[in-house]
């Protein structure tokens, strides 16, 4: 097979596979897809990141900070998840379920003005345990989803987890303080 | 000698026409993984998208048999019609199939359980795990979320160039992860 005189950006692929061009656009470019092996091939990968992912997140092996949208998907797709609502200053015991998946943390706080944020997760004695810069907020009534997975939190021992929210960039303001209780699973004996 | 890997896809196409076995093996290496891309892209869903390549490669290897391409040269461009064609039928049947299970099931036992995954989960997941907040949101929102730049960009208060931007810069990070054995 002869190698691709015109190849297509690696943008252009991207933006084909989000549906971020028009349905000539898209129609043009199937055209050279389908008769160039090479480009056909480079698509492919990115597909196989596509279904690489999505399968871990239907596997509910996903941690970190994710958006409204995503864990309606989540839901939607039948991932279990176990949520946990919290205001600034508020404590929440937690602990995990036989059947969860997910376990989210979702914390309010004012987030007028304010673009961006930090997360911090602390342990006993100010062990940090995460930090999750430059989180986006979309509007002033968002809500930080944290999630992670049931699976780790069910291996976890009993233990207080100190949450705090700031503002991120240079004049970083301190936005809510939270803490979750998490209680040890009962292990099965044997 | 030369054999159907070397033949141009119109060579393939009138092999097949004199019933030629190893260029219809070769025509099917050839173009089933493009009709499965093209599968995925258009009906996300991994089931969906191989069962499209079984009807379409049956269906084009039937025809060429049958003499019933007009232009061998043309055959991408055939099986690119063929595959739009009955993904068309598939999405058409997949709208009338929701509007069902909307009205008499519950979302949790509609799901469908994840399909085959030809990277390694272990390596990818730690991958991902190394992206910046915003490059993991938007890596997700895109091909889990099934978001376009504007979509995503709504979501996360993100303008849709940036989305761009950062998806590209995300997924070449990926890749790099990937490729380079880095996150293992």
């Amino acid at each position: 097979m002869a190698a691709c005189n015109d190849p297509i950006p690696e943008t252009t692929l991207l933006d084909y596979w989000a549906r971020d061009l028009n349905d000539a656009e898209s129609e043009r470019l199937e055209e050279h897809l389908f008769a160039c092996g090479d480009c056909s091939e480079r698509l492919n990968q990115l597909a196989a990141i596509g279904s690489g992912l999505t399968s871990l997140v239907r596997q509910g092996r996903l941690s970190g900070i994710v958006s409204r949208a995503l864990l309606n998907r989540l839901q939607r797709d039948g991932v279990h998840v176990r949520m946990y609502s919290l205001l600034p200053g508020e404590t929440v015991a937690c602990a995990v379920f036989p059947g969860d998946d997910l376990v989210v943390t979702a914390l309010r706080a004012d987030f007028s003005g304010v673009d961006a944020v930090t997360l911090s997760v602390t342990g006993a004695a100010g062990t940090s345990i995460a930090q999750f810069d430059d989180v986006p907020l979309p509007g002033p009534g968002g809500e930080v989803f944290y999630v992670t997975p049931a699976a780790v939190v069910h291996e976890m021992p009993s233990t207080r987890l100190h949450l705090t929210l700031a503002s991120a960039g240079g004049s970083s303001v301190e936005l809510g303080r939270y803490v979750l209780e998490h209680s040890a699973s009962e292990k099965s004996p044997g | 000698m030369r054999t159907a890997l070397d033949c141009s896809d119109g060579d393939l196409a009138r092999a097949i026409g004199a019933r030629d076995t190893a260029a219809e093996t070769e025509l099917y290496r050839r173009f089933a993984p493009r009709v499965r891309w093209y599968g995925l892209r258009h009906l996300r869903d991994e089931d969906a998208a191989r069962d499209l390549v079984q009807q379409v490669m049956l269906l084009v290897i039937e025809k060429l048999r049958a003499g019933l391409v007009r232009d061998a040269d043309q055959v991408a461009s055939f099986i690119l019609g063929v595959s739009r064609t009955i993904a068309m039928d598939v999405k058409r049947l997949e709208r009338r199939r929701e509007t069902i299970r909307d009205t008499f099931m519950v979302a949790e036992i509609a799901a469908a359980p994840s399909g085959h995954d030809a990277l390694d989960a272990d390596h990818l997941e730690r991958c991902l795990a190394r992206l910046a907040v915003r490059e993991r949101m938007v890596v997700l929102l895109t091909f889990y979320g099934d978001k376009n730049a504007g979509e995503v960009g709504q979501e996360l208060g993100v303008k849709e160039g940036n989305v761009r931007v950062i998806r590209h810069r995300a997924i070449e990070r990926l890749r790099t992860c990937m490729t380079s054995g880095a996150g293992v």
